[in-house]
């Protein structure tokens, strides 16, 4: 069984310069849970300000009539990846993960490929 | 961000106590101090959070994609979520004194992980400032839903979209959140964004009664719900509108300059 706790640490331990993860709601902005970050990255501010982004850009979409749905969403900066990958399923509509990497350490594709793991381990 | 919204809790945590908190708009149960369950009138349970509402066309939804049995994952994250709604609720400023049933269990809660009570606290009022950001007009929360024509070229998102089609002018946000099986509060906090775009009607603020302390008013109870059946909408006295008839469609011009006064009444 994987809960919300268990696949943060999850995401934390398999995923190579993971610096910190949280599973957020974007309607309420609200962190239901949170692994790792600290006084550098503020995983709390981030959840509530990343909830504008996914927002923004949902509306973006219905604004160009996009009939698709986002599955992640990257930002890059000069040291640090930040992945946002939306959940589908049926009890975390409306929720996703978010995740920071060290930019040296991190395989993107891999963690990439490791969050569709991890969202999936959710759903079982 | 460290008012206290219960002084109660806080000390029945302190204390570590078992039982129920019984308070005007809901009951926390704690387990050793924690909060192991919530309940609200106003807030949908699990249930129906997973059955995808009671209205037809939002199960339907819900049931696409994956049919079956939900995921373990799914369901601890869809309990937290509905406990922190329902507390939310729960802890909204009630008229009477809370009550507190010691060794009192909840009768449908599954398992699941305590949450800490300065969490719970720390989250409702983080909520609190979350809705009076958005569109401070807490009369909004209890009033029965009452849509407005979009300006010309606006657009509005897919879930603003579902429940504009639900709102029938006599449906409270409660009422909505069970229909289309959503959250109580994220409910309200759409219902604050579509009045900000000027796609609700913002009731009138009722006569102040000394000073507004930005707390919303807890939102009209959704009625009991028969087994497999929708709640029936109360209907409710419609609030008049702020400034008196509204014509069927404003000019986009008329609605922007209307948006900008309540604004500005709202900041001074």
């Amino acid at each position: 069984m994987a809960n919300a706790e268990t696949t943060l640490k999850e995401a934390m331990t398999a995923i190579d310069g993971a610096l910190g993860a949280a599973l957020v709601d974007y309607s309420s902005g609200m962190a239901l849970g949170m692994v790792g970050g600290g006084q550098d990255l503020d995983l709390t501010v981030a959840a509530a300000g990343n909830t504008d982004v996914v927002r923004a850009k949902v509306r973006t979409m219905e604004m160009l009539g996009l009939n698709d749905e986002i599955e992640d969403i990257l930002i890059t900066l000069g040291s640090q990846y930040h992945l946002i990958r939306l959940l589908k399923g049926r009890g975390t509509n409306g929720l996703f993960l978010y995740l920071a990497l060290d930019k040296n350490r991190a395989n993107l594709a891999m963690a990439r490929h490791q969050l569709r793991t991890i969202e999936s381990g959710l759903e079982v | 961000m460290n008012g206290v919204v219960s002084p109660m809790l806080r000390r029945l945590a302190a204390d570590r106590a078992t039982g129920a908190l019984v308070r005007d708009h809901g009951t926390l149960y704690l387990v050793e101090g924690q909060v192991v369950h919530a309940e609200s009138p106003v807030a949908p349970g699990l249930d129906i959070l997973l059955a995808g509402g009671s209205d037809r066309r939002s199960a339907a939804r819900a049931r696409t994609g994956r049919p079956g049995r939900i995921g373990d994952g799914e369901r601890e994250i869809c309990r937290l979520g509905a406990l922190f709604d329902a507390a939310f609720f729960a802890l909204a400023p009630g008229r009477g004194p809370a009550r507190f049933r010691y060794g009192a269990e909840p009768r449908h809660a599954g398992p699941g992980r305590p949450v800490p009570a300065v969490a719970l606290e720390r989250e409702t009022l983080r909520r609190r400032e979350l809705l009076d950001s958005v569109w401070p007009y807490p009369a909004l929360d209890a009033a029965p839903v009452v849509p407005r024509p979009t300006a010309p070229g606006q657009t509005v998102t897919a879930r603003g979209r579902a429940l504009l089609a639900r709102a029938d002018g006599t449906r409270t946000p409660a009422q909505l959140a069970w229909v289309l099986g959503r959250p109580a509060f994220h409910t309200l906090l759409e219902i604050r964004r579509l009045a900000a775009a000027g796609l609700v009607e913002t009731p009138a603020p009722p006569p102040p009664a000394g000073p507004s302390t930005g707390t919303a008013a807890a939102p009209a109870a959704a009625p009991a719900v028969a087994p497999g059946g929708a709640p029936a909408p109360v209907p409710l006295p419609l609030p008049l509108p702020p400034s008196g008839a509204v014509p069927a469609a404003d000019h986009p011009d008329i609605a922007l300059l209307r948006r900008v006064r309540d604004a500005l009444e709202a900041r001074l």
